[in-house]
């Protein structure tokens, strides 16, 4: 087939204007479904990324503003099958004042965290810092990106929901690109409040991690069980299912972005097998004589078949190459998390959709040359030069 | 001398293959812009489009929404009778306490999300006078009672109209639905503000107020007094500026949106223009003919332009009757679109079709006929008669 | 080297039945050139598509180079085209976004034969039409006659025994007419190959070996017509 190659290009070539503008609506298009392919996936990869850990949240059944005492992470450190339990308060400070909160920020305790958080491979002389300097903050890499920060800097955060403002030194990173949160020391929270004359005794959430995944559940409604029939009751639930829930509600906003990629890319298979058709019946004669001198149906068929996929997937190639450049622009925008979109703003083009839309331009070219490709080669001959002449 | 009518719109209707592919084209297009455009302004309608013009919100200092701020009663009793708030019949100011809170709700479909519920009290209808009751009635004080807004009532399990809905650390009987113009306010739960303080076990039993500024009083100066009173770190600001600010985080989602509306149109615009550029290129030899009968380049030109705007206007018509219905049926599908806000409660959105959004999308089709349509057409027209029938 | 016994053609057209053929037998020997002559609907294209292996007969035995074609199948049929039979058309010979040499190399891409040899077959062929100064020209390049002569190149680029040609001067002014039918002859005379052309061209008659004439789809003799004719009167 090879050596039919200049043959299948030069006729590309024939009406260049619209080779053009068949491939720069097919490219585009597959851009634009390379982009939108990443909302979901990034939301995919996300969730996956926590599939395998052991750590489970305890909040309060009645949702995450309802607080619980600080009382509760004790007794769930002493449950059997717990390594270690750290609690998280969402303090809410906003750092640039005007804009509100663009990330989120949390008052934890410092000495479990190190335990809890062992995956996110904190660096152990960050992590020292952070136990030992009373006003340090550990920040995810989406946050220090998006902000401009770096380990070092002095950073002041205004509280939204309690009545202070703190300043903080960054002493480390959490080392994971989509993360965009900012640990700071419950203490540090505390003494504030209390300088107000104000007391500390709540907290939001609870992070535990258990020490055998078959065990996970068994833990879970041991914990529920604790506190059933206090003041306040407990929910249990592993990460994965607590960020899924968090952004299960996107759910409805990415239907809707698939729904209007497939009618896009629907459109773009109409327009290139318009194109594959009309440059078929343009050639009916040169094609019947071809056939004449002796070119097999299956070869007639093979090389306009291969005519319209080259297009299309040259064209699509150049479109996921021009998505790749697009994703820059939009992550500076966007900075890798949005709080209105989550991980769904990560925009990261990876190999896996790089692959997939490559064989979407292909399987486009398939589609929309086939019919075009089947009738030519089946077309007769005789009947072909009595119409012509 | 013009062609006439007539021979544009003949030539529709004999080349039907042609005109039903370009105007499923065409249409896709259209049906793809509209959805992301109503997507976009469902959004801004319910984000921007809350909040009276006539009423201020008063939170605690420094707070950036009503579900982080805390405010005693005592701050109530301050302010109540300053000049400049609006009073009903009874010479009571209309001043509506709130506690806002945001408990977990579980959707029809099994999952959960943060709704907001909003404890009121009678005056909260009057002063939220865009909030009107559909169904049922007004919630009645220290009765278990709840009333719920539009998307609230299609999204979540047991809102219901004369269910029981269950969330914080009760039970409430669904007694009426809401709506108000589509806002934000749609999204909210409302219950008796002591009956949710209590189950939230709140210190502070408001989170702030709403007051609705009387006529002709100068609105600046009571926000001045308001956040001047020495007791209270108070704030107050126009209900409506309010809202516009918790819709600025929506930004980044409105960038994205656009930019992806803008590469599709540009893509289709690409694809369409292609298909009718063969169109007219097919027709050659006609335009030769024409041409040849005397009519001048102009009027041809404009024969096909009439043609081509015909076609983009018939896929307009198509594309967004489609774009109408499957809107209305994804909304239905999945019990609206939902968003999370800086107060991380979700804000239903029905995604509607309203006419305002069409504009683009009819713009984008009439770009697309007149791009897809004039150049193919001169360079056809310009060709010498002879040469365009020699073409054929 | 053709052998057509009691050939009948029969085809649809639209909602009619055409009799192109009518019960033809024709014998025509290695190494002549004929030419088919007749009215315009008179089948002479179908008879000579039926010779060349481009179409079925729908009754009726055709051998052709000891080949009886009714025992292939389409591929095969292509096969033995490729292998044995050079087409000259009247419109649409060359492929306009090839150069003259590509297109001869066209038929050369269904053989075995490298890159380098399909080129020397190439330049060779360019040769023998008197071409060879126009091998990288297109289509568009060239004129009329110009064209006809490459594609009667093309023809014999991969040396088949027959050469047919449908009206292959038809669209040609009378010098160039002239030219492609001495070509034609050359190459029945130097290379021995089989030429058979449907014609309106009385030109033809001072070029062929033997005339062929039909009418309504049957083969009919001019003299004997005339003679009919004048004895009738």
């Amino acid at each position: 087939m090879t050596r039919f190659a200049p043959f299948i290009l030069r006729n590309l070539g024939r009406n260049k204007l619209r080779t053009f503008l068949t491939g720069a609506a097919i490219a585009l298009a597959i851009a634009l479904v390379c982009l939108l392919r990443t909302m979901p996936a990034g939301l995919d990869s996300f969730l996956n990324g926590l599939a395998a850990n052991t750590r489970i949240s305890i909040h309060n059944q009645a949702g995450l503003v309802y607080p619980l005492p600080y009382s509760y992470l004790q007794k769930v450190r002493s449950v059997p099958g717990v390594v270690e339990a750290v609690s998280w308060t969402w303090f809410g400070g906003a750092f640039e004042p005007e804009k509100g909160v663009s990330f989120p920020n949390f008052a934890v305790d410092p000495e479990p965290l190190g335990r809890v958080y062992e995956d996110h491979r904190i660096d152990p002389a960050a992590l020292d810092q952070f136990r030992r300097y009373r006003d340090g903050a550990l920040v995810g890499r989406a946050t220090l990106r998006a902000q401009g920060w770096k380990v070092g800097d002095l950073v002041t955060l205004q509280g939204t929901l309690y009545p202070v403002t703190l300043s903080f030194r960054i002493v480390g990173e959490i080392p994971r690109d989509q993360d965009p949160r900012f640990w700071f020391q419950r203490e540090y929270l505390a003494q504030a409040l209390l300088a107000r004359g104000t007391s500390f005794d709540q907290l939001g959430m609870i992070w535990a991690r258990v020490d055998d995944p078959d065990r996970v559940e068994g833990v879970m409604r041991e914990i529920e069980a604790l506190f059933r029939n206090s003041e306040a009751e407990t929910a249990c639930e592993t990460e994965k299912s607590f960020f899924g829930n968090m952004f299960g509600s996107l759910r409805g906003f990415v239907t809707v972005i698939l729904l209007v990629t497939a009618m896009v890319a629907l459109c773009i298979v109409f327009i290139a097998a318009n194109t594959a058709s009309m440059a078929v019946r343009e050639r009916v004669g040169e094609i019947a004589v071809l056939k004449a001198i002796g070119f097999r149906r299956r070869l007639v068929f093979g090389t306009l078949l291969a005519e319209a996929t080259l297009l299309a997937t040259v064209a699509g190639a150049a479109g996921a190459l021009g998505s790749l450049g697009l994703t820059l622009l939009l992550r500076y925008q966007v900075s890798g998390w949005s709080p209105q979109l989550g991980p769904l703003g990560a925009f990261v083009v990876t190999n896996a959709i790089l692959v997939e839309v490559l064989f979407l331009a292909f399987f486009i070219g398939i589609v929309s040359g086939w019919l075009p490709a089947l009738g030519a080669a089946r077309r007769s001959v005789t009947a072909t030069l009595r119409e012509v002449y | 001398m013009l062609l006439p009518l007539r021979y544009s719109t003949r030539n529709l209707f004999a080349r039907r293959a042609r005109t039903a592919f370009t105007v499923v084209v065409v249409g896709l297009v259209v049906v793809a812009t509209t959805l992301f455009w109503s997507l976009i302004s469902s959004l801004k309608r319910t984000l921007v489009g809350t909040g009276s013009p006539h009423n201020l919100i008063v939170m605690r200092k420094g707070a950036s929404n009503d579900g982080s701020s805390q405010l005693p009663l005592e701050a109530l009793q301050a302010i109540r009778f300053f000049e400049g708030i609006a009073r009903d019949e009874r010479g009571e100011p209309l001043i509506s306490p709130e506690l806002v809170v945001q408990p977990f709700f579980r959707t029809r479909d099994g999952g959960r999300e943060n709704v907001l519920v909003r404890g009121v009290e009678e005056m909260a209808l009057r002063v939220h006078d865009e909030v009107e009751i559909r169904s049922g009635r007004m919630l009645r004080p220290s009765s278990g009672e709840a009333i719920v807004g539009r998307g609230v009532a299609s999204r979540y399990a047991g809102a219901g109209l004369g269910s029981e809905l269950a969330f914080g650390r009760g039970r409430w009987k669904v007694v009426g639905i809401f709506d108000s113009a589509g806002s934000s306010f749609e999204s909210e739960v409302w219950v008796d503000v002591r009956e949710l303080a209590n189950d939230a076990k709140r210190p502070f039993p408001y989170s702030g107020f709403r007051l609705r500024v009387a006529e002709g009083a100068d609105a600046e100066a009571l926000a001045r007094r308001i956040g001047g009173d020495p007791r209270f770190a108070l704030e107050a600001s126009p209900e409506v500026a309010y809202y516009e600010k918790q819709s600025e985080s929506a930004n980044s989602l409105y960038v994205i949106v656009v930019s992806l509306a803008v590469l599709a149109g540009i893509g289709a615009t690409f694809g369409a223009a292609n298909t009718m550029y063969a169109a007219v290129q097919s027709r050659t030899a006609e335009i030769g003919t024409l041409r040849a009968l005397g009519f001048s380049r102009a009027a041809v030109v404009l024969a096909f332009l009439i043609e081509s705007l015909l076609i983009a206007g018939l896929s307009f018509l198509v594309g967004s009757a489609l774009a109408w219905g499957l809107g209305l049926s994804l909304s239905r599908a999945l019990g609206g679109i939902a968003f999370g806000s800086q107060t991380f409660t979700t804000n239903v959105i029905e995604l509607r079709v309203a006419p305002g959004d069409l504009l683009v999308p009819l713009l984008l089709a009439l770009c697309i006929g007149l791009v897809g349509g004039l150049a193919p057409a001169r360079r056809a027209a310009n060709l010498r008669p002879v040469d365009a029938l020699r073409r054929a | 080297m053709i052998q057509l016994s009691d050939v009948s053609r029969v085809y649809q057209r639209g909602a009619d039945q055409v009799h192109a053929l009518e019960h033809v037998s024709l014998e025509i020997p290695a190494g002549r050139f004929a030419a088919l002559m007749g009215p315009s609907g008179s089948g002479k294209s179908t008879l000579l598509n039926i010779l060349a292996g481009l179409d079925r007969p729908t009754s009726g035995q055709v051998v052709v180079a000891g080949q009886r074609l009714s025992d292939l199948g389409e591929d095969a049929l292509a096969a033995f085209r490729a292998r044995h039979v050079g087409f000259v058309f009247q419109f649409f010979n060359l492929i306009p976004v090839l150069s003259a040499r590509e297109n001869l190399e066209l038929p050369l891409l269904l053989t075995r034969l490298g890159k380098a040899e399909r080129r020397a077959r190439a330049e060779t062929a360019l040769r023998v039409v008197g071409l060879e100064g126009r091998a990288d020209h297109f289509p568009g390049q060239l004129s009329g006659g110009e064209q006809q002569r490459v594609a009667i190149a093309r023809a014999v680029v991969s040396d088949p025994e027959i050469v047919v040609g449908d009206e292959p001067t038809g669209d040609l002014d009378a010098k160039n007419a002239e030219g492609v039918l001495e070509l034609l002859r050359t190459l029945r005379r130097e290379f021995g190959k089989t030429v058979v052309i449907v014609t309106h061209d009385v030109r033809a008659e001072k070029y062929v070996d033997e005339v062929h004439h039909l009418d309504k789809g049957v083969l009919i003799d001019p003299q004997a017509v005339r003679a009919a004719e004048a004895a009738r009167r």
